[in-house]
């Protein structure tokens, strides 16, 4: 306890000053950090996207107009049968014409123009969860589209499949992004601490020379490391949470409504805490690897 | 107390900075390390210390066999010794006080320890009054005093001094020896190295003289 406590003490003398340079090492690793919790983030609300629109993802069956009620139910029973159905539901050709007109108001006199009712009738199907993008909707879309009375299929998986390989390819960006600045952090840290320990050689040499414990010399240069990671953490967090609180309303929530998100979210309680703690672990590294010398 | 024998080191370039150095230090004595610039006298302190490891030969510090200490060993050798160097090493940030702590400290000592034993040594060097000066404000005899009273605070049983009167005037030389004799008349075994001759003869030690790495006389 009295060795930590010492180099606490040491290593808050020591950023003092040379608190420029601290400085410069705090912004290096707050901005690594503030890319990595940017891209947590935006991962984060995508994957959020993409799980809630497999949840709602539909098969849509439209009939031809000439289709009999033995093809209807010959097709819903089809669709009953099949693994990857949560649901279905018979739409006909007025009800698909009242529910146009309630989501389009503006286009209900056009339709009214056309004469008579253009929508078809279709079953709605309603697909189960984590089979949206799997083989089993594409055989079942197959089988359908053979079937007699059955104009057409369509379904979400060509947009599900496209998206989820956005949202991977934008966290391995992210992530090879900030792994290239949290690189440029720990070596930045380390020089800064590296400048720390020369500017008290004279004192390393001493305590050598004394014989104090290995943990007495190099625990204030760990420290400086670690104080500087997790103060450069901690101003990544907030500015990710200034920046977040200012786009919200402006920005974040109308977008997030014309995805169908019903929220978009700032990272947990416990992702933060990770962060901060990553950044402590890159300036302990940073730390460890200037001190290792010592 | 220190026993070598056939001692040797050898730099790389091919040099004997000590050759065949065979020499007995006993329990409290006061010994003079002699000779010309280059003749050895710093590695040998060196050597002590164990900053570095001889090339040949036995080398024993305080029952220690230096040659074989492990790291750990080698910090807990070097809280029974006490080292003063020519040029003071003092702290430019530090205190007089802190200066002499600051050995204590970093050996993890509690803070009432700290400071009743640096008070104590800093009154047994004559420096009680300027505890809270920082070195610049010292004169070098001021300033090697707080390196001696640093040197002793942890209580060695060996002080090993290299030139500690290179930067000093005679008179004030005279008084850093008295220092060190009086540091001897506790039981403490000392070693002092210095070219100066006179101040040698001034105090009436044993000395032994090297040159070129060799003992070439013990008087």
């Amino acid at each position: 306890m009295r060795m930590l406590w010492y180099a606490f003490d040491e290593a808050l003398s020591s950023l003092w000053r040379g608190r420029r340079s601290a400085l410069l090492a705090m912004a290096t690793i707050a901005i690594a950090l503030f890319v990595l919790g940017a891209s947590l983030i935006v991962t984060g609300n995508l994957d959020r996207l993409g799980a809630e629109w497999a949840r709602a993802a539909e098969l849509s069956v439209y009939l031809s107009d000439e289709v009999t009620p033995v093809d209807r139910h010959a097709i819903e029973l089809a669709v009953a049968r099949d693994d990857v159905t949560a649901g279905h539901e018979f739409v006909s050709k007025a009800e698909a014409l009242r529910r146009f007109k309630q989501t389009f108001g503006d286009l209900a006199a056009a339709v009214d123009n056309v004469g008579g009712n253009p929508l078809p009738a279709s079953v709605e199907v309603r697909l189960r969860p984590g089979t949206a993008d799997g083989p089993g909707v594409e055989q079942l879309a197959t089988r359908l589209r053979q079937m007699t009375g059955v104009a057409d299929v369509r379904y979400d998986r060509q947009w599900l499949t496209r998206m989820l390989r956005g949202i991977r390819v934008i966290r391995g960006a992210g992530f090879a992004l900030s792994s290239m600045l949290t690189l440029a952090a720990v070596l930045t840290i380390a020089n800064v601490v590296r400048l720390a320990l020369h500017a008290r050689r004279d004192e390393i040499e001493i305590m050598q020379l004394v014989g104090a414990p290995r943990a007495y010399i190099r625990g204030p240069f760990v420290m400086e490391g670690v104080i500087q990671g997790g103060m450069g953490a901690a101003l990544a967090v907030l500015g990710l949470g200034v920046v977040f609180a200012v786009l919200q309303s402006g920005y974040l929530m109308p977008l997030a409504g014309a995805l169908n998100l019903s929220s978009v979210q700032f990272l947990s309680v416990s992702a933060c805490a990770a962060l901060v703690a990553g950044g402590m672990a890159v300036g302990c590294l940073g730390g460890f690897v200037a001190g290792f010398r010592s | 107390m220190v026993e070598t024998s056939h001692l040797s080191k050898l730099y790389k370039r091919g040099v004997y900075a000590l050759r065949d150095l065979s020499l007995t230090v006993e329990k409290g004595e006061f010994l003079f390390l002699t000779g010309p610039s280059g003749a050895g006298k710093t590695t040998l302190l060196r050597l002590l210390l164990r900053e570095e490891l001889p090339t040949e030969g036995e080398l024993k510090v305080l029952g220690r066999d230096l040659r074989t200490l492990r790291p750990s060993q080698v910090q807990t050798f070097r809280r029974s010794v006490g080292f003063v160097f020519q040029d003071f090493r003092l702290i430019p940030r530090f205190t007089v006080f802190e200066n002499v702590a600051f050995v204590m400290r970093v050996l993890g000592l509690p803070a009432t320890t700290q400071q009743r034993k640096t008070f104590q040594v800093l009154k047994w060097v004559g420096l009680q009054h300027r505890i809270h000066a920082f070195p610049e404000e010292l004169s070098g005899g001021e300033q090697q005093r707080i390196a001696i009273a640093r040197a002793l605070v942890n209580d060695p049983q060996l002080v090993l001094a290299d030139e500690p009167t290179g930067n000093l005037d005679p008179d004030l030389s005279l008084e850093i020896m008295n220092l060190f004799r009086e540091i001897n008349t506790r039981g403490t075994t000392v070693i002092v190295a210095t070219h100066d001759r006179e101040l040698i003869r001034r105090v009436g030690r044993r000395s032994i003289t090297l040159e070129q790495g060799r003992l070439v006389q013990v008087a």
